[in-house]
């Protein structure tokens, strides 16, 4: 493999670690949010977070430029006050990603909390415990399995990851250009041996996640 | 008298009002109905898992919820103990996790003394390491008690605490349950279906009907109030009679009714000792009372217990089996307006015995079947 594959895959693996990382701290709160409470605003939060699993990935990437890109509602402020944008970063590949494998984890998460039988977190709660202490100590615990699978979904999701981060985070080798981007790079200049390559690497990587998720999930169980 | 316990709460859900209004002494007070009626509900209430729409709820005179003065205390502030139905246990943890769950803002040393000690009044020591899909539904039945108690509580709850038991095991674990409530001393309230579990368990019962109670009293008072009958009805317990007690021991209970003189079993861990003379009741399984057949020769008193005679009166054709109403050959009125017992027979077993022929028969009912209800 050349030197520019050798630095995408790394970089790949460097944007799914930190993508599922993210996913976990963001989604499985909202996960829970989504399964125990009952809020104003919670079918529209439920909603926000899915529709990346139906929306074309150009599309999420559009909005994403539109909210972070220099001109954008979020990103202009930002560019004025510190002269920085995350369009073309490889944070910016880290956001695409991140908000495209959430709904994957968000709604497994969803599932398996919502499967934790509520009498548990009552007994917690009539014991003295908090619902943080108790969501922390009997209905995450409980609710593993599934958060397991939810990052490992997130992972090989944030992995894949194309339309949205080409959108933000733009293909420039070194920088930006992930696996997916650089084969697809490699296909439209007619480097087939590179792009074999960089298939097969990734497919070796996708089942070692899979083969590894699955002995945690039969050991856990 | 100061009550321990006053409960004024009321509830709207979609389709179900809760409105109901009882107090309780310290001891347990059993909450019987058919389910639906709110009983459970009560107890959310009770622990403040579920807030009422108004009312009041004073626990030994600490006010947990006040709707007027705004008071609504958490569960976590509540002290009081929740036994599940199906026991909710932790299954991620041992017993020895299950039972310290309560414990975690004392001191290690402190908390690992306690739950030593609630293992040791329990008899789970032998199960301290254990998870609990490894144990017994009995034992399952200890720990939650165990953990529930270990946190020393002001008032503890228990929701259909034997449901989940299998029959045999269920009678045997009610007097252990009774047992480890006395002897722990705690005000309790116990949510039940079962009329004998009501009565087995309860100092004070109280009875709830579609969300509402439509009667609450000590246990002595409660069985001679006609709406208890009605409730019995209702919640399908036939032949529910009285009778004066003759004589109780250990294991039996002697008493006359409508002239015979009857045995039950009495419970060989908690034997009911009512004294002679005082007013007993109890109840059969229409199932469980046997025609004697004419055509298998002369009647043995020994093998057949508590034997009488009555003549069927009525008759209701149930599909599979028949419901016969039997006056017993006894001067007097009836004990049941104008049958003294109902009984059921296969089909099979009116047609062979011909008795929409033959009215008069002679039956036994195996002491057993006979279910004193203690009121004392």
């Amino acid at each position: 493999m050349s030197p520019d594959s050798i630095s995408a895959l790394r970089l790949s693996i460097q944007v799914a670690v930190a993508a599922t990382a993210l996913n976990a701290m963001i989604g499985i709160p909202i996960a829970y949010l989504l399964a125990r409470r009952r809020f104003w605003g919670r079918s529209m939060l439920d909603l926000v977070v899915t529709l990346p699993l139906v929306l074309p990935p150009t599309v999420v990437g559009y909005y994403l430029i539109v909210l972070l890109g220099r001109r954008g509602l979020l990103g202009a402020p930002l560019y004025k006050l510190t002269g920085w944008t995350v369009a073309f970063t490889w944070y910016a590949a880290v956001i695409a990603a991140t908000v495209m494998a959430l709904p994957l984890l968000v709604r497994t998460v969803h599932a398996a909390i919502e499967s934790v039988d509520r009498d548990l977190e009552r007994a917690a709660y009539t014991l003295g415990h908090s619902e943080l202490r108790t969501a922390l100590e009997v209905t995450l615990p409980l609710a593993r399995n599934g958060i397991l699978a939810g990052l490992v979904l997130a992972f090989a999701r944030a992995l894949g990851e194309f339309g949205a981060t080409l959108m933000l985070a733009g293909n420039i080798p070194g920088r930006t250009t992930t696996v997916p981007l650089s084969i697809y790079t490699a296909v439209q200049t007619g480097e087939s041996g590179e792009a074999i390559a960089m298939v097969v690497a990734l497919t070796a990587l996708s089942c070692l996640v899979l083969i590894v998720a699955n002995r945690l999930g039969a050991r856990a169980t | 008298m100061t009550s321990r316990l006053e409960v004024a709460v009321r509830k709207s859900l979609p389709g179900f009002t809760l409105d109901v209004e009882w107090s309780a002494g310290d001891g347990v007070a059993t909450l019987f109905g058919p389910s639906g009626s709110g009983k459970t509900l009560t107890l959310q209430c009770l622990a403040g898992l579920v807030r009422p729409d108004a009312g009041r709820i004073v626990v030994g005179g600490r006010v947990l919820f006040d709707a007027a003065a705004g008071v609504d205390l958490p569960p976590q502030r509540r002290r009081v103990g929740y036994v599940f139905q199906g026991y909710a246990l932790f299954p991620h943890l041992t017993v020895r996790g299950n039972i310290g769950f309560g414990l975690r803002d004392r001191s290690r040393a402190e908390r690992r003394r306690r739950v030593d000690e609630v293992l040791g009044r329990l008899g789970l020591e032998a199960f301290a390491e254990r998870s609990p899909r490894e144990l017994s539904g009995g034992q399952r039945q200890r720990v939650a008690l165990g953990r529930a108690l270990a946190t020393d509580p002001a008032l503890l709850l228990l929701d259909e605490p034997l449901s989940a038991l299998d029959l045999p095991l269920r009678q045997a674990l009610r007097d252990e349950m009774r047992s480890i409530l006395t002897g722990w001393g705690i005000a309790a309230v116990l949510v039940t279906h079962d009329l004998t579990e009501a009565y087995r368990l309860g100092d004070r019962i109280v009875v709830y009907e579609e969300g509402r109670v439509i009667q609450a009293a000590p246990r002595a008072e409660l069985l001679w109030q006609p709406s208890s009958r009605s409730v019995a009805r209702i919640m399908g317990i036939r032949n529910l009679v009285q009778g004066v007690t003759l004589k109780a021991t250990a294991d039996r209970i002697q008493f006359r009714w409508r002239g015979q003189v009857l045995e039950a079993v009495n419970s060989p861990t908690h034997s009911y000792l009512p004294a002679a003379d005082s007013p007993l009741a109890f109840f059969i399984r229409p199932e469980y009372v046997r025609l004697i057949r004419k055509d298998r020769g002369h009647v043995d008193a020994a093998h057949h217990m508590n034997l009488m005679a009555g003549t069927v009166v009525r008759e209701v054709d149930q599909g599979a089996s028949w419901t016969l109403f039997l006056r017993l050959d006894e001067p007097g009125a009836p004990a049941q307006g104008d049958y003294d017992l109902e009984l059921e027979v296969p089909r099979l077993v009116y047609e062979i015995l011909e008795i929409d022929r033959d009215r008069h028969w002679q039956f036994s009912l195996h002491r057993g079947a006979i279910h004193v209800l203690p009121s004392a």
